[in-house]
């Protein structure tokens, strides 16, 4: 039942394993492995000839960032009778147009808007707006409807319908934990804080050279060097359903594992071996980024990136706490579009901001905001079309103190799905939304 | 259609899959001392003696408080400013407390209880009438949940659902806590059938709305965070629902429900793809639910019937469940006679193996099976293998903040600094000494304790040509690596 055959493994002859012992391959592996050797093979071919698939950077402000104090509406005076403490002075505003500009702490954004490359969606959001952070993060991360409850992520989904048979570094987050965002049928995506933890640690380590532990986990996790390839050596397509039904739990633990060492052997040579030349503020974020820019520089196979930024649930001192976010958030961008500038690769990326809700219009009495609604969102990129898109909410036609969305945000889920990834949204969204000129 | 399991069936390895499966596994003396017992007597034990279990004292903590006293006394302070942040923070940063120290008891009694199915059942359940802290936001409620879930998880299903109804997480998680005669909100009705019940495509919106409208009148009295019943609230008039009309309560909605075929079913694919396999057949779903309607709902005897019959302990099913994290790290600290992790080295490691007790991901709970695993869960896996065998030894003294051993990638920061030091693990405890410069019976003796079997071949080898290699170190450092190597494999993953 279980024929074995003899099979080459690139990856292991480079290794401290030259003279490995002959181990014998599951049948099931035999296509897989094939295919992504020629993967692996090819990915460093497609970086330098710039050949490369887009990539999406999803850049998530966790906590309810305060869009109106993020995009300023400093042409209207309920704003300021709103928020007598809060309320940003119109001459600190970088205006966009003769009503709405960017807080003034967002000076490479504005300069980014003013070469074209800055797209902001106003007044996003969804119907029946959840005022819970656990549930609205839901909702945005699962791209469901608010009366539904749903376990998969619209990235997951993506993966899952768009991206089957991929390398598992399709799907690329940067944090602890992996985001909701990503939860697919098919466990899809690497989730790493530092690359040096996105690895097999031995025991003991040892400085230069790999220890006897090491060199037989990788034989353990490997393939034999020894034969020669079948002649229907297999492609990329022959790999796909990764994780079909008929698979045995074990088939797909082994198979699993070799997925892992081979992304865990690539992420961190890629680590090591590009650095930015661009300077990045110091902060989490500013390093999630920086990150990202050098798996972009190295060629990693991945179509959709993760970072997060969090403390923007501003009940009480708002001021000087969002001033301080917008500070840190402007800076770390403008670090990662200049990196991406240098490598060549602007025109590659587009990075879209979103939080589960924005915040009431009127400040509480903690000089603060609570939990709102509907709020802007940010698409930049070297291909990103520039402009305010949308209408900026009223702040007079409120839903119990709250702005009305008049974008949803799955419309711009939407856009960048066809237009970006080339994924049918439909397969992804479960629907159709109405889309926005963003990308083009 | 179940079989009862032939007596000569009976034998190491159809006991070690109990145990497995219906307990958190066992070493080779206890799967010897169970098939010893025989089948039916351990059944008796595992579903019958569970009372001692009770013994377990509840967190200090776990108590009912004024909760509406409390807010008044942050609202207060916020109208006269300054200190309200610090009252609010104060409360938090409480919560946050007595949900970690909540997290180690639970974990703790998992590990230690003397009746492990009413332990799995209770994670069973946690799993079916998932409820999240992360909105409940409140220690106390999560842990009246929990006691709940256990005081009910063998009993009856119908008793259970409705006790759920009434439990003040539950309420909240799902707003019935919101619903109002005048506008019932429909997140509990909803979820109630899509969920824990028929299951989507055997109800109407029309069911949703009418049900909806039967909750009414559920409140949690927040001044003692126990449920209470609000007359005045309760929408009185008919309802019509699922071809009975009526001024139907929402227990009646329940009993309507219980009385649907599709119920049955769904409980019964539940607990086969929890128990036995990832993917039923229809005949079995069919035949398990026939037996739970049988039974009245009552789970004792469904469960006794399911883990006597021969289906259960089918070829196929042996060792080809994907350990759960809570799986994963009670099995582990049985199999190497460790302790469990500092409490929040556990929560970091349930985080990031993807299973928050008191936190699923949301109101579908765990998918569980293959969704457990992912290369990031994997190699987290496998490093906090090395962290339990190795512990943190290798942490230089004076310098707590900073790991050499596995990086595991936790938050840093002071809370981190205040975990005691992990110390290497007793290899004597597991490795009889006579073994250590035999690599033949060595692997043999910690295969049959890790996997359960002597593994496949290639492994066995690898481990054999690892020790060779390492002669004639035999020391306690070349058997954790041992260990270390033997885990990092994907059949350590399976139970």
């Amino acid at each position: 039942m279980e024929t074995t055959l003899h099979t080459r493994r690139r990856f292991l002859r480079t290794s401290a394993l030259g003279a490995a012992a002959a181990w014998t391959l599951p049948v099931f592996l035999e296509k897989t492995f094939f295919a992504l050797d020629a993967m692996a093979a090819d990915a460093p071919t497609q970086a330098i000839t710039g050949k490369d698939a887009t990539i999406l950077v999803v850049l998530q402000m966790a906590g309810g960032n305060d869009g109106l104090n993020m995009v300023v509406p400093y042409a209207d005076d309920i704003y300021y009778r709103s928020r007598p403490k809060l309320a940003l002075p119109a001459d600190k505003i970088l205006k966009l147009d003769s009503y709405a500009g960017l807080n003034g702490k967002l000076t490479g954004l504005k300069s980014l808007f003013d070469e074209g490359h800055l797209a902001v969606v106003q007044g996003v959001g969804y119907p029946n707006p959840n005022r819970s952070h656990f549930r609205s993060t839901e909702i945005w991360q699962t791209a469901s409807d608010a009366e539904r409850n749903e376990s998969q992520g619209w990235l997951g989904k993506y993966f899952d319908s768009c991206c089957a048979g991929a390398d598992p570094t399709v799907g690329v987050a940067i944090g602890e934990q992996m985001p909701q965002a990503f939860v697919a049928k098919t466990p899809t995506g690497v989730t790493f804080s530092k690359p040096e933890q996105f690895r097999w640690q031995p025991s003991e380590k040892m400085a230069g050279a790999m220890s006897e532990e090491e060199a037989f986990f990788r034989q353990l996790n490997g393939i034999d060097d020894q034969a020669a390839a079948p002649a229907d050596g297999g492609s990329i397509n022959t790999i796909a359903g990764r994780n079909r039904a008929d698979q045995s739990a074990f088939d797909f633990l082994q198979r699993t594992a070799l997925d892992a060492q081979l992304s865990s052997d690539k992420i961190l040579a890629i680590a090591r071996k590009y650095k930015s030349t661009v300077p990045y503020p110091p902060g989490p974020l500013a390093a999630s980024l920086s990150m990202i820019a050098r798996m972009i520089a190295g060629g990693l196979p991945t179509r959709v990136y993760y970072a997060s930024q969090g403390g923007f649930d501003t009940h009480a001192g708002q001021l000087n706490a969002h001033d301080r976010l917008m500070s840190g958030f402007n800076d770390a961008l403008s670090a990662f579009v200049a990196d991406l500038k240098q490598q060549g690769n602007f025109d590659r990326v587009v990075l879209m901001t979103f939080s589960e809700f924005g915040r009431r219009v009127a400040e509480n009495a903690n000089g603060g905001t609570d939990h709102g609604a509907a709020a802007p969102m940010f698409v930049l990129g070297g291909r990103v079309r520039p402009g305010l898109f949308g209408k900026h909410p009223s702040l007079s036609d409120l839903d119990h103190g709250d702005l009305k969305f008049n974008t949803d945000f799955r419309g711009v889920y939407g856009t960048i799905l066809e237009k970006w990834l080339k994924a049918p949204s439909e397969m992804v969204l479960g629907r159709k939304f109405a889309g926005l000129p963003l990308i083009g | 259609m179940f079989d009862p399991l032939p007596t000569q069936s009976w034998n190491y390895e159809t006991a070690a899959h109990l145990l497995n499966r219906a307990a958190f596994g066992g070493t080779p003396e206890e799967v010897e001392s169970v098939r010893k017992q025989g089948l039916a007597a351990t059944l008796r034990h595992l579903l019958d003696e569970t009372v001692e279990a009770a013994n377990i004292p509840a967190p200090a903590w776990a108590h009912p408080e004024n909760i509406k006293e409390q807010r008044m006394e942050i609202r207060a302070a916020k109208e006269e400013g300054g200190e309200a942040i610090d009252k609010m923070k104060e409360f938090r940063r409480r919560q946050g407390e007595n949900l970690l120290d909540l997290r180690r008891w639970w974990l703790e009694r998992l590990a230690t209880t003397p009746a492990p199915l009413l332990e799995k059942m209770t994670l069973f359940w946690h799993g079916h009438f998932a409820t999240s802290a992360e909105k409940v936001q409140n220690g106390y409620w999560m842990w009246l949940q929990n006691d709940t879930l256990r005081r009910h998880a063998l009993g009856n299903f119908v008793t259970l659902t409705k006790a759920m109804s009434r439990d003040p997480a539950m309420m909240i998680y799902l707003d019935l806590q919101q619903s109002r005669r005048e506008h019932p909100n429909e997140n509990w009705a909803r979820e109630l059938m899509e969920l824990f019940t028929v299951g989507i495509g055997n109800y109407s919106e029309n069911d949703i709305r009418e049900s909806a409208r039967a909750f009414t009148g559920y409140r949690v009295d927040m001044t003692n965070q126990q449920f209470r019943f609000a007359p005045r609230q309760r929408d009185d008039g008919a309802k019509n629902f699922m071809g009975k009309t009526g001024d139907l309560s929402g227990d009646e909605i329940i009993d309507i429900l219980a009385r649907q075929p599709a119920c049955s079913k769904f409980i019964a694919r539940k607990l086969w793809r929890f128990f036995a396999d990832d993917e039923p057949s229809p005949q079995i779903v069919d035949a398990l639910a026939a037996r739970i309607r049988g039974h009245n709902y009552e789970i004792r005897p469904v469960l006794r019937e399911m883990f006597s019959s021969a289906q259960f302990y089918a070829r196929g099913a042996l060792r080809s469940q994907i350990k759960s994290p809570v799986q994963y790290l009670v099995q582990t600290t049985k199999l190497l006679a460790t302790d469990l992790p500092a409490p929040a080295v556990a929560q970091n490691a349930m985080r990031q193996m993807g299973q928050i007790l008191f936190a699923p991901p949301n109101v579908k709970g765990w998918d569980g099976g293959k969704s457990w695993v992912s290369t990031s869960t994997l190699l987290f896996r496998y490093n906090f293998a090395n962290y339990l065998i190795n512990g943190d030894a290798m942490r230089p003294a004076g310098d707590r903040g900073k790991q050499k051993g596995a990086d595991l990638g936790f938050r840093r920061g002071a809370r981190m600094a205040e975990i005691p030091p992990r110390a290497p693990l007793d290899v004597a405890r597991i490795i009889p000494a006579e073994l250590r410069d035999k690599p033949n019976d060595l692997v043999a003796h910690l295969c049959q304790r890790l996997f359960g079997t002597p593994g496949p071949e290639k492994e066995r080898t690898a481990f054999i040509g690892f020790l060779e290699k390492r002669r004639p170190d035999t020391s306690d450092q070349a058997m954790r690596e041992l260990l270390h190597l033997m885990m990092s494999t994907p059949q350590f993953q399976l139970t």
